[in-house]
């Protein structure tokens, strides 16, 4: 209890750390403004990332640790396609940007080669 | 009555030495050679249209094959939940974004696919190795894996290095721009592959003199097809057309031989010797028809959108290969309550033996 109470201060602190700065910059434009459509994809990658997240905590204690660890790297390949949509310009236009993004993707393959069956089931430390 | 796996030497080849070389790699390195001779840089109308019909009866039924493997019992889908129902939901939500941004949302679904193709290709080549270094009895380490993974993984991202298009790439309706890489990138990955291949060749000739004997050569085989197929095969576009038709036809002798050791080759079935064809014909039937529904039906199933059919089918393709790369992982690994492993078997487990002495 202690220790969920501790985390959730933890978490409070920094999102206030974080968010004063944030807010403390001029805003391109105003909020009331429609979104773009890249920030409308990326509020839909935020969205399957959040879900991947609040998954893994409604399924805690009743799926096994495998399946736990399949949903954070199933939220890790969303924020991963969702860096390149956003980014993946550079690919084509900085060759060592273009170095940098293929050895990230073949980073992320071989992280993805570990997806459901990397790990053994119910495996306690 | 079925002789039990293990009662006689165990082969290294699941149906004979011949069939195995030829669908491991050998017929890709032959047509490689075949086709180099006529090449003349460019690719033809005829073997664009070729490729296209073996891939109704090679490339859809292999990934039907992956698919009808997972599915194809609840228990399965129970055993990888998120492979099985998770994927699938970010795959749709894939084809979504894409659909409705297929400018600059689908280039990079499409890229993804593209890239993780050869990749999926490679971990084939080592998976494939490990599987006959195994039923060879030639001990792959992790020092020997480190090295044959080295120089497979760097045949691959080589075969994008060395690209020399100029000129963005059209595939499946969507227009795909050209990476450029620094020359000193392409030297390093020589390098890497060459140190590669020399110490794995090197653990291969120390095994030899231990043993005092050769291993069977296609433990050697899919990484030189793999070779072939990203090396000089990438320089000959009519070649490389057929790459993912070759790969379908390696995946497919292996989950073939895996069924018919699950249906048959267990000593508890009791199953005559015709029943390796009835068993083929079914798998291949369900396989052929699971192929035409998701990169035909499927497809059609979006022609109502407001994107052109081609870019729709593109994309429900990359979606679907990208979901089978994942599928992949973990079919290998579903738990079965048999002995033995099919994997191990050759076609004399599959058929009934007589017993000694019988006429």
């Amino acid at each position: 209890m202690y220790a969920a109470a501790g985390r959730l201060v933890f978490a409070l602190v920094l999102a206030l750390a974080c968010g004063g700065p944030a807010l403390a910059q001029q805003l391109p434009k105003p909020l009331s403004d429609p979104p773009t459509g890249r920030e409308t994809f990326l509020a839909v990658a935020i969205a399957a990332m959040m879900l991947c997240g609040l998954a893994n905590f409604a399924l805690f204690g009743r799926v096994s640790e495998r399946t736990h660890v399949a949903l954070a790297m199933l939220g890790a390949l969303a924020g991963g396609f969702s860096l390149l949509v956003l980014f993946g310009g550079a690919l084509y236009e900085n060759p060592i940007a273009a170095v940098i993004g293929v050895l990230l993707l073949v980073g992320m393959f071989k992280f993805m080669s570990k997806f459901e069956a990397g790990r053994k089931p119910d495996r306690r430390p | 009555m079925l002789q039990p796996p293990g009662h006689h030497r165990r082969s290294p080849y699941f149906v004979s030495g011949w069939l195995d070389f030829a669908v491991i790699g050998g017929l890709s390195i032959v047509v490689f050679l075949l086709l180099r001779l006529i090449s003349n840089g460019g690719t033809r109308p005829e073997v664009v249209q070729a490729v296209a019909v073996t891939s109704i009866f090679v490339n859809y039924p292999h990934f039907s094959a992956t698919v009808y493997r997972l599915y194809q019992n609840l228990d399965n889908v129970r055993q990888f939940p998120v492979t099985a129902i998770g994927v699938p939901l970010l795959m749709i939500a894939g084809v979504a974004a894409s659909l409705w941004q297929p400018e600059w949302v689908a280039p990079y679904f499409v890229t993804l696919f593209l890239i993780w193709s050869p990749y999926h290709y490679s971990g084939q080549t080592i998976g494939i190795t490990m599987l006959y270094a195994r039923r060879s009895g030639f001990v792959v380490g992790p020092r020997q894996r480190i090295a044959l993974s080295t120089f497979v993984y760097s045949t691959f991202i080589l075969s994008f290095v060395s690209s020399r298009n100029d000129q963005p790439i059209i595939r499946y309706g969507v227009s795909i721009p050209v990476i450029h890489f620094p020359a000193w990138f392409g030297a390093i990955l020589i390098a890497t592959m060459c140190v590669g291949a020399t110490v794995f060749l090197w653990f291969v000739f120390i095994w030899c003199r231990s043993q005092r004997s050769v291993p069977p050569l296609i433990i050697l085989l899919p990484a030189v097809a793999q070779f072939v197929w990203f090396m000089p095969g990438r320089q000959t576009a009519m070649f490389y057309e057929f790459v993912p038709l070759f790969h379908s036809l390696q995946y497919l002798y292996i989950a073939w031989a895996m069924q018919i050791g699950l249906r048959l080759g267990q000593p508890a079935h009791g199953k005559a010797a015709g029943s390796v064809w009835q068993e083929t014909f079914r798998w291949g039937v369900r396989n052929y028809i699971g192929g035409m529904l998701l990169f035909i039906a499927l497809p059609w199933l979006l022609c109502w959108i407001d994107v052109p059919l081609l870019t729709s089918a593109g994309i429900i393709i990359a979606a679907v290969n990208i979901h089978h790369f994942f599928v992949d992982g973990v079919i290998w690994k579903l738990r079965d309550a048999r002995e033995t492993s099919p994997l191990m078997m050759s076609s004399v487990d599959w058929t009934p033996q007589r017993a000694p002495g019988m006429a």
